[in-house]
């Protein structure tokens, strides 16, 4: 009666829905943090002028480029602790 | 940040698009208004210090002007970089 469900076996369309939530809030904290992040550890507060200089852009890639490794680095290592799934 | 999450989307029926994508909405709007408060709040903690007038002094306005107008375009640029290391994740499995 049913079409094939497009979850993999034993996951509701429920669950489903909740777990992409859950992920998409979790990107979306993931982003914010960066960005907040990156923005004190690379920006003079003395606001200077309106625009961003080189020395600060070259400071945001790397800040963001090294941030995201260190997300990776604790993901990987979160994971291992866990028994497989 | 926003243009790809929908990619994974691809094989679901149209109903739990919709519900994927009001979900995207709703992420959305709450995040524009969390980030609204928390640029307020970050430019007058770096701009103004003094309280002996009730309005603002010429060179604090001017510091809160800049002050939102750098985090956004340093928000613009974190974007763009996220969005290029999520790319490269996504394509290396």
């Amino acid at each position: 009666m049913a079409s094939p469900s497009p979850y993999p076996p034993g996951v509701t369309k429920e669950q489903a829905i909740s777990m992409a939530q859950m992920e998409m809030e979790y990107r979306v904290e993931l982003f914010n943090k960066l960005a907040q992040t990156c923005f004190h550890k690379c920006v003079d507060k003395k606001y200077k002028e309106a625009e961003l200089n080189m020395g600060e852009n070259s400071c945001i890639d790397r800040c963001v480029s090294k941030y995201w490794q260190v997300n990776g680095m604790v993901g990987q290592l979160l994971s291992a602790g866990k028994p497989p799934m | 940040m926003d243009a790809n999450m929908m990619a994974g989307f691809d094989g679901l029926p149209d109903e739990d698009r919709a519900i994927m994508s009001s979900m995207i909405e709703q992420l959305q709007l709450r995040d524009s208004l969390r980030m609204y408060n928390s640029l307020v709040e970050r430019c007058f903690v770096d701009c103004v210090d003094s309280f002996t007038r009730k309005s603002l002094q010429k060179q604090e306005e001017t510091c809160v002007m800049r002050c939102a107008e750098k985090f956004l375009k340093h928000t613009m640029r974190v974007g763009m970089r996220f969005a290029e290391l999520n790319q490269n994740a996504s394509t290396q499995d």
